[in-house]
Protein backbone atom coordinates (compact mmCIF):
# COMPACT_ATOMS: atom_id res chain seq x y z
CA UNK A 1 0.00 0.00 0.00
CA UNK A 2 0.98 3.44 -0.65
CA UNK A 3 0.71 6.32 1.47
CA UNK A 4 1.09 10.55 1.55
CA UNK A 5 0.86 10.46 -2.37
CA UNK A 6 -2.61 11.64 -2.29
CA UNK A 7 -4.59 14.78 -1.34
CA UNK A 8 -6.83 14.08 1.54
CA UNK A 9 -9.94 11.76 0.50
CA UNK A 10 -13.52 11.27 2.01
CA UNK A 11 -13.59 8.28 4.57
CA UNK A 12 -15.19 5.95 1.11
CA UNK A 13 -12.88 7.00 -1.52
CA UNK A 14 -10.11 6.02 0.83
CA UNK A 15 -11.88 2.66 1.38
CA UNK A 16 -12.77 2.15 -2.08
CA UNK A 17 -9.24 2.48 -2.75
CA UNK A 18 -7.66 0.75 -0.48
CA UNK A 19 -10.01 -2.14 -1.72
CA UNK A 20 -8.34 -1.65 -4.81
CA UNK A 21 -4.84 -1.58 -3.17
CA UNK A 22 -4.40 1.85 -4.57
CA UNK A 23 -2.65 4.78 -3.04
CA UNK A 24 -4.59 6.68 0.10
CA UNK A 25 -4.12 9.51 2.36
CA UNK A 26 -4.15 7.49 5.09
CA UNK A 27 -4.65 3.59 6.26
CA UNK A 28 -8.35 3.80 6.40
CA UNK A 29 -10.50 1.95 9.44
CA UNK A 30 -12.87 -0.67 8.31
CA UNK A 31 -15.06 -2.71 9.65
CA UNK A 32 -16.34 -5.75 7.57
CA UNK A 33 -18.17 -7.06 10.63
CA UNK A 34 -20.64 -5.69 13.63
CA UNK A 35 -19.08 -3.11 15.71
CA UNK A 36 -21.97 -2.67 17.88
CA UNK A 37 -21.92 -2.55 21.48
CA UNK A 38 -24.54 -2.30 24.40
CA UNK A 39 -23.58 1.37 25.69
CA UNK A 40 -23.79 2.82 21.67
CA UNK A 41 -27.14 0.82 21.71
CA UNK A 42 -28.12 3.23 24.70
CA UNK A 43 -26.56 6.15 22.84
CA UNK A 44 -28.65 5.77 20.20
CA UNK A 45 -31.49 3.97 21.37
CA UNK A 46 -31.31 1.05 18.83
CA UNK A 47 -30.55 -2.47 21.48
CA UNK A 48 -30.52 -5.88 20.35
CA UNK A 49 -32.90 -7.91 19.45
CA UNK A 50 -34.81 -5.33 17.70
CA UNK A 51 -32.42 -3.58 15.70
CA UNK A 52 -31.57 -6.45 14.42
CA UNK A 53 -34.59 -7.00 13.01
CA UNK A 54 -36.39 -3.24 12.18
CA UNK A 55 -34.26 -1.48 9.20
CA UNK A 56 -34.45 1.89 10.96
CA UNK A 57 -32.92 0.66 14.54
CA UNK A 58 -30.11 -1.13 12.54
CA UNK A 59 -29.00 1.66 10.48
CA UNK A 60 -29.03 4.31 13.55
CA UNK A 61 -27.10 1.52 15.47
CA UNK A 62 -24.37 1.00 12.58
CA UNK A 63 -23.92 4.43 11.95
CA UNK A 64 -22.35 5.08 15.04
CA UNK A 65 -19.17 3.44 13.53
CA UNK A 66 -18.32 6.35 11.88
CA UNK A 67 -20.48 9.30 13.49
CA UNK A 68 -18.97 8.24 17.49
CA UNK A 69 -15.81 5.50 17.04
CA UNK A 70 -14.51 7.28 13.73
CA UNK A 71 -14.33 4.54 11.84
CA UNK A 72 -14.45 5.08 7.84
CA UNK A 73 -17.01 2.24 7.17
CA UNK A 74 -20.79 1.90 8.08
CA UNK A 75 -21.62 -1.83 8.36
CA UNK A 76 -25.08 -2.71 9.14
CA UNK A 77 -25.63 -6.40 9.58
CA UNK A 78 -24.33 -6.91 12.50
CA UNK A 79 -25.14 -10.79 12.61
CA UNK A 80 -24.68 -13.86 10.96
CA UNK A 81 -28.34 -15.12 10.96
CA UNK A 82 -30.05 -12.83 8.24
CA UNK A 83 -30.22 -14.77 5.46
CA UNK A 84 -30.66 -18.40 7.57
CA UNK A 85 -33.48 -16.68 9.42
CA UNK A 86 -34.83 -15.94 5.93
CA UNK A 87 -34.55 -19.52 5.04
CA UNK A 88 -36.16 -21.26 7.33
CA UNK A 89 -33.99 -21.52 10.23
CA UNK A 90 -35.08 -21.74 14.09
CA UNK A 91 -33.37 -18.52 15.50
CA UNK A 92 -32.55 -18.23 19.31
CA UNK A 93 -32.65 -14.12 19.31
CA UNK A 94 -31.32 -13.64 22.53
CA UNK A 95 -31.36 -9.91 24.49
CA UNK A 96 -29.44 -6.50 24.20
CA UNK A 97 -26.48 -8.50 25.67
CA UNK A 98 -25.90 -12.01 23.37
CA UNK A 99 -26.04 -12.46 19.48
CA UNK A 100 -28.62 -13.99 17.96
CA UNK A 101 -28.15 -17.74 16.70
CA UNK A 102 -29.11 -20.42 14.25
CA UNK A 103 -30.49 -23.46 16.45
CA UNK A 104 -28.01 -25.78 14.65
CA UNK A 105 -29.87 -28.76 16.60
CA UNK A 106 -32.81 -28.34 14.61
CA UNK A 107 -31.48 -28.54 11.50
CA UNK A 108 -33.56 -27.82 8.52
CA UNK A 109 -32.24 -29.80 5.70
CA UNK A 110 -31.10 -33.46 6.03
CA UNK A 111 -30.28 -33.98 2.40
CA UNK A 112 -29.54 -32.24 -0.81
CA UNK A 113 -32.59 -32.18 -1.81
CA UNK A 114 -33.85 -30.83 0.90
CA UNK A 115 -31.97 -27.38 0.02
CA UNK A 116 -34.97 -24.75 -1.32
CA UNK A 117 -34.06 -20.85 -1.73
CA UNK A 118 -37.82 -19.99 -0.28
CA UNK A 119 -39.39 -17.54 -3.35
CA UNK A 120 -39.71 -14.77 -0.22
CA UNK A 121 -36.15 -15.05 0.47
CA UNK A 122 -34.99 -11.42 0.00
CA UNK A 123 -38.21 -10.06 1.00
CA UNK A 124 -38.67 -11.88 4.12
CA UNK A 125 -38.72 -9.96 7.30
CA UNK A 126 -34.45 -10.21 8.52
CA UNK A 127 -33.48 -10.19 4.90
CA UNK A 128 -35.23 -7.17 3.64
CA UNK A 129 -34.40 -5.42 7.39
CA UNK A 130 -30.91 -5.26 5.86
CA UNK A 131 -32.15 -3.99 2.69
CA UNK A 132 -33.78 -1.24 4.04
CA UNK A 133 -31.04 -0.24 6.16
CA UNK A 134 -28.64 0.01 3.26
CA UNK A 135 -31.19 2.36 2.07
CA UNK A 136 -31.52 4.29 4.82
CA UNK A 137 -27.57 4.44 5.36
CA UNK A 138 -26.57 5.22 1.83
CA UNK A 139 -29.10 8.08 1.62
CA UNK A 140 -27.88 9.46 5.02
CA UNK A 141 -24.30 8.82 4.36
CA UNK A 142 -24.12 7.61 0.70
CA UNK A 143 -21.53 10.28 -0.24
CA UNK A 144 -19.30 10.05 2.61
CA UNK A 145 -18.57 6.90 3.90
CA UNK A 146 -18.38 3.64 2.66
CA UNK A 147 -21.16 0.86 3.45
CA UNK A 148 -20.58 -2.44 3.82
CA UNK A 149 -22.95 -5.36 3.85
CA UNK A 150 -22.87 -9.17 4.55
CA UNK A 151 -23.77 -11.91 2.51
CA UNK A 152 -23.00 -15.23 4.15
CA UNK A 153 -20.91 -18.00 1.67
CA UNK A 154 -22.63 -21.31 1.26
CA UNK A 155 -20.38 -22.94 3.65
CA UNK A 156 -21.69 -21.00 6.94
CA UNK A 157 -25.15 -21.45 5.30
CA UNK A 158 -24.49 -25.31 5.16
CA UNK A 159 -23.89 -25.21 8.89
CA UNK A 160 -26.52 -23.08 9.82
CA UNK A 161 -29.00 -25.21 7.54
CA UNK A 162 -27.31 -28.70 8.03
CA UNK A 163 -25.75 -28.05 11.65
CA UNK A 164 -22.56 -28.63 11.71
CA UNK A 165 -21.66 -31.94 12.33
CA UNK A 166 -23.93 -33.50 9.44
CA UNK A 167 -22.23 -30.74 7.14
CA UNK A 168 -18.95 -31.72 8.14
CA UNK A 169 -19.32 -35.80 7.77
CA UNK A 170 -21.34 -35.00 4.37
CA UNK A 171 -18.09 -33.47 3.38
CA UNK A 172 -15.72 -36.01 4.24
CA UNK A 173 -18.14 -38.89 3.10
CA UNK A 174 -19.52 -37.38 -0.44
CA UNK A 175 -17.70 -35.00 -1.60
CA UNK A 176 -20.02 -34.93 -4.76
CA UNK A 177 -22.63 -33.99 -2.74
CA UNK A 178 -21.17 -31.45 -0.66
CA UNK A 179 -20.42 -29.57 -3.73
CA UNK A 180 -23.72 -30.15 -4.91
CA UNK A 181 -25.22 -28.71 -1.71
CA UNK A 182 -22.73 -25.84 -1.92
CA UNK A 183 -23.48 -25.05 -6.27
CA UNK A 184 -27.37 -25.17 -4.97
CA UNK A 185 -26.52 -22.49 -1.36
CA UNK A 186 -24.77 -20.46 -3.46
CA UNK A 187 -27.60 -18.35 -5.34
CA UNK A 188 -28.69 -17.19 -2.00
CA UNK A 189 -25.24 -15.85 -1.77
CA UNK A 190 -25.21 -14.25 -4.47
CA UNK A 191 -28.84 -13.24 -4.40
CA UNK A 192 -28.75 -11.45 -1.33
CA UNK A 193 -25.13 -9.75 -2.67
CA UNK A 194 -26.52 -8.01 -5.86
CA UNK A 195 -29.78 -6.96 -3.67
CA UNK A 196 -27.51 -5.23 -0.99
CA UNK A 197 -25.71 -3.73 -4.45
CA UNK A 198 -29.14 -2.46 -5.46
CA UNK A 199 -30.12 -0.93 -1.86
CA UNK A 200 -26.52 1.20 -2.06
CA UNK A 201 -23.74 -1.29 -0.52
CA UNK A 202 -20.62 -0.06 -1.88
CA UNK A 203 -18.55 -3.65 -1.14
CA UNK A 204 -19.93 -6.91 0.61
CA UNK A 205 -18.48 -8.71 3.24
CA UNK A 206 -18.45 -12.71 2.41
CA UNK A 207 -18.24 -14.58 5.50
CA UNK A 208 -17.45 -18.32 4.98
CA UNK A 209 -16.79 -20.09 7.91
CA UNK A 210 -14.53 -22.59 6.62
CA UNK A 211 -12.38 -21.71 10.07
CA UNK A 212 -8.76 -22.87 10.72
CA UNK A 213 -9.57 -25.02 13.84
CA UNK A 214 -11.76 -27.71 11.27
CA UNK A 215 -11.25 -27.15 8.04
CA UNK A 216 -7.71 -27.33 6.52
CA UNK A 217 -6.55 -24.84 3.56
CA UNK A 218 -6.85 -28.25 1.02
CA UNK A 219 -10.01 -28.08 1.84
CA UNK A 220 -10.35 -24.59 1.05
CA UNK A 221 -8.84 -25.60 -2.30
CA UNK A 222 -11.16 -28.36 -2.80
CA UNK A 223 -14.66 -27.08 -1.69
CA UNK A 224 -14.35 -23.28 -1.88
CA UNK A 225 -11.80 -21.46 -3.78
CA UNK A 226 -13.44 -21.71 -7.16
CA UNK A 227 -17.01 -21.08 -5.98
CA UNK A 228 -15.34 -17.65 -4.70
CA UNK A 229 -13.39 -17.34 -7.45
CA UNK A 230 -17.23 -17.71 -9.16
CA UNK A 231 -18.84 -15.17 -6.56
CA UNK A 232 -16.16 -12.23 -8.03
CA UNK A 233 -17.54 -12.50 -11.39
CA UNK A 234 -21.17 -12.79 -10.00
CA UNK A 235 -21.40 -9.87 -7.32
CA UNK A 236 -19.61 -7.01 -9.00
CA UNK A 237 -18.46 -4.97 -6.00
CA UNK A 238 -15.81 -5.42 -3.81
CA UNK A 239 -16.06 -8.21 -1.71
CA UNK A 240 -14.27 -8.82 1.63
CA UNK A 241 -14.05 -12.63 2.43
CA UNK A 242 -14.04 -13.13 6.32
CA UNK A 243 -12.80 -16.25 7.93
CA UNK A 244 -12.06 -16.51 11.42
CA UNK A 245 -8.82 -18.33 12.53
CA UNK A 246 -5.55 -19.43 11.49
CA UNK A 247 -5.86 -19.29 8.00
CA UNK A 248 -2.26 -18.95 6.60
CA UNK A 249 -2.40 -21.87 5.37
CA UNK A 250 -5.21 -21.08 2.92
CA UNK A 251 -4.34 -17.19 2.48
CA UNK A 252 -2.31 -18.26 -1.09
CA UNK A 253 -5.60 -19.87 -1.88
CA UNK A 254 -7.71 -17.08 -1.32
CA UNK A 255 -5.64 -14.54 -2.96
CA UNK A 256 -6.34 -16.12 -6.18
CA UNK A 257 -9.91 -15.92 -5.94
CA UNK A 258 -9.85 -11.89 -7.02
CA UNK A 259 -11.61 -10.99 -3.87
CA UNK A 260 -10.75 -7.69 -3.00
CA UNK A 261 -9.93 -8.18 0.69
CA UNK A 262 -9.50 -10.83 3.50
CA UNK A 263 -10.88 -10.15 6.34
CA UNK A 264 -8.18 -12.00 8.61
CA UNK A 265 -8.29 -13.27 12.13
CA UNK A 266 -5.51 -12.34 15.22
CA UNK A 267 -4.29 -15.74 15.10
CA UNK A 268 -2.20 -14.85 12.08
CA UNK A 269 0.72 -12.83 12.09
CA UNK A 270 0.30 -9.39 9.80
CA UNK A 271 3.96 -9.70 8.38
CA UNK A 272 3.41 -13.74 7.63
CA UNK A 273 -0.40 -12.81 6.28
CA UNK A 274 1.13 -9.74 3.97
CA UNK A 275 3.89 -12.51 2.60
CA UNK A 276 1.05 -15.80 2.37
CA UNK A 277 -1.02 -12.99 -0.19
CA UNK A 278 1.77 -11.63 -1.79
CA UNK A 279 -0.47 -8.11 -2.87
CA UNK A 280 -2.85 -10.30 -4.83
CA UNK A 281 -5.48 -9.41 -1.98
CA UNK A 282 -5.86 -6.09 0.35
CA UNK A 283 -5.91 -7.78 3.86
CA UNK A 284 -8.39 -5.97 6.49
CA UNK A 285 -8.70 -6.40 10.23
CA UNK A 286 -6.81 -8.51 13.05
CA UNK A 287 -7.23 -6.62 15.74
CA UNK A 288 -7.86 -8.91 18.28
CA UNK A 289 -11.41 -9.64 20.03
CA UNK A 290 -11.34 -11.09 23.14
CA UNK A 291 -8.22 -10.40 24.53
CA UNK A 292 -6.96 -7.00 23.07
CA UNK A 293 -10.26 -5.05 22.37
CA UNK A 294 -12.63 -6.55 25.07
CA UNK A 295 -10.34 -7.36 27.93
CA UNK A 296 -6.87 -4.78 27.74
CA UNK A 297 -6.14 -1.33 27.85
CA UNK A 298 -6.56 1.64 25.14
CA UNK A 299 -2.52 1.34 24.64
CA UNK A 300 -2.82 -2.11 24.09
CA UNK A 301 -4.98 -1.36 21.00
CA UNK A 302 -3.39 1.00 19.60
CA UNK A 303 0.16 -1.91 19.87
CA UNK A 304 -1.69 -4.14 17.83
CA UNK A 305 -2.67 -1.26 15.60
CA UNK A 306 0.77 -0.34 14.85
CA UNK A 307 1.77 -3.71 14.21
CA UNK A 308 -0.88 -3.67 11.76
CA UNK A 309 0.58 -0.40 9.89
CA UNK A 310 4.20 -1.21 10.46
CA UNK A 311 3.52 -4.67 8.11
CA UNK A 312 1.79 -2.28 5.21
CA UNK A 313 -1.55 -3.90 6.15
CA UNK A 314 -3.89 -1.94 3.81
CA UNK A 315 -7.51 -1.62 5.70
CA UNK A 316 -7.14 -1.76 10.12
CA UNK A 317 -9.78 -3.70 12.28
CA UNK A 318 -11.23 -5.76 14.41
CA UNK A 319 -10.94 -9.11 13.71
CA UNK A 320 -14.45 -10.26 13.76
CA UNK A 321 -17.73 -8.84 15.36
CA UNK A 322 -16.53 -7.71 18.88
CA UNK A 323 -17.92 -8.38 21.86
CA UNK A 324 -21.17 -6.82 22.63
CA UNK A 325 -19.91 -5.20 25.82
CA UNK A 326 -16.07 -3.97 24.44
CA UNK A 327 -15.34 -0.31 25.84
CA UNK A 328 -16.21 2.51 23.86
CA UNK A 329 -12.46 4.08 24.38
CA UNK A 330 -10.77 0.62 23.27
CA UNK A 331 -12.55 0.93 19.59
CA UNK A 332 -11.67 4.90 19.82
CA UNK A 333 -8.04 3.86 20.15
CA UNK A 334 -8.20 2.68 16.80
CA UNK A 335 -8.74 5.51 14.78
CA UNK A 336 -6.53 7.63 17.02
CA UNK A 337 -3.56 5.01 16.27
CA UNK A 338 -3.63 5.26 13.02
CA UNK A 339 -3.89 8.57 12.90
CA UNK A 340 -0.76 9.09 14.96
CA UNK A 341 1.35 6.66 13.36
CA UNK A 342 0.74 8.22 9.91
CA UNK A 343 1.46 11.65 11.81
CA UNK A 344 5.05 10.04 12.71
CA UNK A 345 5.54 8.44 9.59
CA UNK A 346 4.86 11.72 7.68
CA UNK A 347 7.20 13.72 10.27
CA UNK A 348 9.77 10.83 9.43
CA UNK A 349 10.02 11.66 5.26
CA UNK B 1 -19.70 15.27 15.47
CA UNK B 2 -19.82 12.32 18.36
CA UNK B 3 -21.52 12.31 21.58
CA UNK B 4 -19.36 9.68 23.45
CA UNK B 5 -17.71 11.09 25.80
CA UNK B 6 -14.40 10.67 27.53
CA UNK B 7 -15.32 9.29 30.93
CA UNK B 8 -12.15 7.75 31.63
CA UNK B 9 -11.25 4.29 31.89
CA UNK B 10 -14.27 2.02 32.09
CA UNK B 11 -13.36 -1.23 34.58
CA UNK B 12 -17.03 -2.26 35.19
CA UNK B 13 -20.57 -2.70 33.22
CA UNK B 14 -23.89 -4.50 33.65
CA UNK B 15 -25.21 -4.61 30.41
CA UNK B 16 -28.92 -4.67 31.19
CA UNK B 17 -29.75 -3.47 34.03
CA UNK B 18 -32.82 -5.47 35.12
CA UNK B 19 -34.47 -2.46 37.34
CA UNK B 20 -34.62 -0.09 34.55
CA UNK B 21 -35.35 -1.01 31.36
CA UNK B 22 -32.57 -2.91 30.55
CA UNK B 23 -30.39 0.21 30.33
CA UNK B 24 -26.61 -0.35 30.07
CA UNK B 25 -24.68 0.89 33.18
CA UNK B 26 -21.02 1.32 33.18
CA UNK B 27 -18.35 2.51 36.05
CA UNK B 28 -15.72 4.32 35.39
CA UNK B 29 -12.18 5.48 36.44
CA UNK B 30 -10.99 8.72 36.57
CA UNK B 31 -7.98 9.77 38.26
CA UNK B 32 -7.72 13.41 39.83
CA UNK B 33 -5.01 14.56 41.65
CA UNK B 34 -6.75 13.76 44.83
CA UNK B 35 -6.82 10.13 44.33
CA UNK B 36 -8.61 7.99 41.73
CA UNK B 37 -12.40 8.97 41.49
CA UNK B 38 -15.76 6.86 40.03
CA UNK B 39 -18.22 7.47 37.47
CA UNK B 40 -21.19 5.73 37.21
CA UNK B 41 -22.63 6.18 33.44
CA UNK B 42 -25.28 5.21 31.46
CA UNK B 43 -25.66 6.17 27.66
CA UNK B 44 -29.07 6.17 27.83
CA UNK B 45 -31.50 8.99 26.74
CA UNK B 46 -34.80 7.08 28.48
CA UNK B 47 -36.84 9.19 30.61
CA UNK B 48 -35.51 8.20 34.33
CA UNK B 49 -32.36 6.97 33.23
CA UNK B 50 -30.93 9.91 35.46
CA UNK B 51 -32.54 9.15 38.51
CA UNK B 52 -31.49 5.62 38.36
CA UNK B 53 -28.10 6.44 37.90
CA UNK B 54 -28.35 8.81 40.92
CA UNK B 55 -30.29 5.43 42.61
CA UNK B 56 -27.41 3.28 42.10
CA UNK B 57 -24.90 6.64 42.72
CA UNK B 58 -26.75 6.15 46.59
CA UNK B 59 -26.73 2.93 47.10
CA UNK B 60 -22.51 2.48 46.33
CA UNK B 61 -22.18 5.44 49.31
CA UNK B 62 -24.09 3.75 51.54
CA UNK B 63 -23.12 -0.27 50.92
CA UNK B 64 -19.15 0.79 49.81
CA UNK B 65 -19.39 3.82 52.84
CA UNK B 66 -18.28 6.06 49.63
CA UNK B 67 -18.01 9.97 49.23
CA UNK B 68 -19.62 11.89 46.87
CA UNK B 69 -18.17 14.48 45.08
CA UNK B 70 -19.34 18.30 44.41
CA UNK B 71 -19.30 17.05 40.79
CA UNK B 72 -21.31 13.78 41.38
CA UNK B 73 -18.27 11.58 41.82
CA UNK B 74 -17.51 8.38 44.27
CA UNK B 75 -14.23 8.37 46.38
CA UNK B 76 -13.55 6.34 48.97
CA UNK B 77 -12.17 8.26 52.10
CA UNK B 78 -8.98 7.12 51.80
CA UNK B 79 -8.57 7.66 48.49
CA UNK B 80 -7.52 5.34 47.92
CA UNK B 81 -8.51 2.92 44.61
CA UNK B 82 -9.94 -0.16 46.27
CA UNK B 83 -10.73 -0.91 42.73
CA UNK B 84 -11.68 -4.32 42.65
CA UNK B 85 -13.92 -3.69 45.82
CA UNK B 86 -15.50 -0.95 43.81
CA UNK B 87 -16.77 -3.03 41.61
CA UNK B 88 -18.34 -5.20 43.72
CA UNK B 89 -20.06 -1.85 45.15
CA UNK B 90 -21.01 -1.17 41.99
CA UNK B 91 -22.53 -4.48 40.73
CA UNK B 92 -24.26 -5.28 44.23
CA UNK B 93 -25.77 -1.64 43.96
CA UNK B 94 -26.81 -2.56 40.71
CA UNK B 95 -28.93 -5.45 42.14
CA UNK B 96 -31.02 -3.39 44.21
CA UNK B 97 -34.38 -1.69 42.74
CA UNK B 98 -34.31 2.29 42.92
CA UNK B 99 -37.14 2.26 45.54
CA UNK B 100 -35.53 -0.49 47.76
CA UNK B 101 -34.29 1.05 50.86
CA UNK B 102 -30.67 0.50 51.74
CA UNK B 103 -28.70 0.37 54.86
CA UNK B 104 -25.08 -0.63 55.27
CA UNK B 105 -24.73 -4.70 55.54
CA UNK B 106 -23.54 -6.14 59.55
CA UNK B 107 -20.28 -7.14 60.23
CA UNK B 108 -21.93 -10.30 60.64
CA UNK B 109 -23.30 -13.40 58.21
CA UNK B 110 -24.47 -16.46 59.06
CA UNK B 111 -22.17 -18.91 56.96
CA UNK B 112 -24.74 -21.59 55.74
CA UNK B 113 -21.93 -23.91 54.41
CA UNK B 114 -21.10 -24.49 58.34
CA UNK B 115 -23.55 -22.84 60.54
CA UNK B 116 -21.59 -20.61 61.97
CA UNK B 117 -22.24 -17.38 62.42
CA UNK B 118 -19.56 -14.95 61.32
CA UNK B 119 -17.87 -11.83 62.96
CA UNK B 120 -15.78 -9.49 61.77
CA UNK B 121 -14.54 -6.70 64.38
CA UNK B 122 -11.92 -3.65 63.26
CA UNK B 123 -8.97 -3.53 65.08
CA UNK B 124 -8.24 -0.27 63.71
CA UNK B 125 -5.88 1.23 60.64
CA UNK B 126 -7.99 -0.94 58.28
CA UNK B 127 -7.26 -4.33 60.34
CA UNK B 128 -10.41 -6.61 60.76
CA UNK B 129 -9.95 -9.96 62.17
CA UNK B 130 -12.64 -12.70 61.19
CA UNK B 131 -14.54 -14.70 64.63
CA UNK B 132 -17.18 -17.29 64.48
CA UNK B 133 -20.01 -18.23 66.90
CA UNK B 134 -20.70 -21.23 67.29
CA UNK B 135 -18.78 -25.04 66.70
CA UNK B 136 -18.41 -26.90 63.71
CA UNK B 137 -15.38 -29.03 63.14
CA UNK B 138 -14.62 -26.88 60.24
CA UNK B 139 -14.52 -23.65 62.45
CA UNK B 140 -11.05 -22.14 61.18
CA UNK B 141 -10.95 -23.94 57.88
CA UNK B 142 -14.07 -21.66 57.44
CA UNK B 143 -12.57 -18.68 58.66
CA UNK B 144 -9.25 -19.15 56.68
CA UNK B 145 -11.72 -19.17 53.98
CA UNK B 146 -13.79 -16.23 54.56
CA UNK B 147 -10.95 -14.32 55.11
CA UNK B 148 -9.75 -15.50 51.81
CA UNK B 149 -12.71 -14.63 50.19
CA UNK B 150 -12.21 -10.88 51.75
CA UNK B 151 -8.59 -10.88 50.35
CA UNK B 152 -10.22 -11.64 46.82
CA UNK B 153 -12.90 -9.43 46.53
CA UNK B 154 -11.33 -6.46 48.55
CA UNK B 155 -7.39 -6.84 47.16
CA UNK B 156 -7.14 -6.96 50.81
CA UNK B 157 -3.95 -7.93 52.44
CA UNK B 158 -3.48 -11.04 54.01
CA UNK B 159 -2.00 -10.64 57.93
CA UNK B 160 -2.91 -13.79 59.23
CA UNK B 161 -5.65 -16.88 58.53
CA UNK B 162 -8.31 -14.70 60.51
CA UNK B 163 -6.87 -11.35 60.04
CA UNK B 164 -6.97 -9.04 56.60
CA UNK B 165 -6.26 -5.64 56.39
CA UNK B 166 -6.84 -2.70 53.98
CA UNK B 167 -3.25 -1.71 52.43
CA UNK B 168 -4.44 2.21 53.11
CA UNK B 169 -4.75 1.65 56.47
CA UNK B 170 -7.93 3.41 57.21
CA UNK B 171 -11.47 1.23 58.35
CA UNK B 172 -13.89 0.55 55.79
CA UNK B 173 -16.45 -1.17 58.22
CA UNK B 174 -19.38 -0.78 54.80
CA UNK B 175 -17.06 -2.08 52.72
CA UNK B 176 -16.52 -4.78 54.77
CA UNK B 177 -19.86 -5.71 55.60
CA UNK B 178 -20.58 -5.94 51.90
CA UNK B 179 -17.69 -8.02 50.75
CA UNK B 180 -18.64 -10.03 53.92
CA UNK B 181 -21.78 -10.98 51.98
CA UNK B 182 -19.82 -12.74 49.66
CA UNK B 183 -16.89 -13.55 51.26
CA UNK B 184 -18.32 -17.26 52.35
CA UNK B 185 -18.70 -18.10 48.63
CA UNK B 186 -16.17 -16.66 46.18
CA UNK B 187 -15.87 -19.31 43.48
CA UNK B 188 -20.11 -18.55 43.01
CA UNK B 189 -18.84 -14.87 42.54
CA UNK B 190 -16.11 -15.75 39.79
CA UNK B 191 -18.36 -18.16 37.75
CA UNK B 192 -21.02 -15.07 37.80
CA UNK B 193 -18.37 -12.77 36.55
CA UNK B 194 -16.98 -15.72 33.80
CA UNK B 195 -20.70 -16.20 32.70
CA UNK B 196 -21.12 -12.18 32.18
CA UNK B 197 -17.83 -11.45 30.48
CA UNK B 198 -18.69 -14.09 28.15
CA UNK B 199 -21.58 -13.33 27.34
CA UNK B 200 -22.08 -11.52 23.84
CA UNK B 201 -18.61 -12.90 22.46
CA UNK B 202 -19.40 -13.73 18.89
CA UNK B 203 -18.05 -17.40 18.29
CA UNK B 204 -17.76 -18.68 14.50
CA UNK B 205 -20.60 -21.00 13.54
CA UNK B 206 -18.23 -24.04 14.27
CA UNK B 207 -18.18 -22.95 18.03
CA UNK B 208 -21.62 -22.41 18.33
CA UNK B 209 -24.02 -25.07 19.92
Amino acid sequence: METQIVGPMASRERVMAALRREPVDRTPICNPTSVATVELMDLVDAPFPDANRKPDLMARLAATGYTELGFDTIMPVFTIIQESSALGCKIQWEQKDNWPTVKMREPIWEDVDDIDIPSDFLTHQDTKCVLDAIRILKKEYGDEVAIIGKTMGPWSLGYHCFGVEPFLLLSLDDPGKTKLALDRMKEATIDFGIAQIEAGADALTLPDHATGDLVSGDYYKRYLRDLHIEFVERIPIPLILHICGRTVDRMGYIAQTGMAAFHYDSKNKPAESMEAVANRIALVGNINNPETLFAKQPEDVQQEVRRNLDARVQLVGPECAIPLQTAIENLKAIPQAVQAWHREQAAMN
Amino acid sequence: MGETLNLGRRIEIVPMDVHFHDITVALYRQLRNEGPAFLVHTYSHLEGADERIASIVNGMQILGGMDLTSDGRLQFSCNQSHERACKRVFLEACKLESNESIEPRPLNVLDKKSGLNINISSAGSGIYDVGADGNAKSKEKRISAIAGGLIKLGQMVDERTDRVSFACGQSHDALVGLLLVRAPNVRAIMREEEMTSSRGVLTAPSQQE
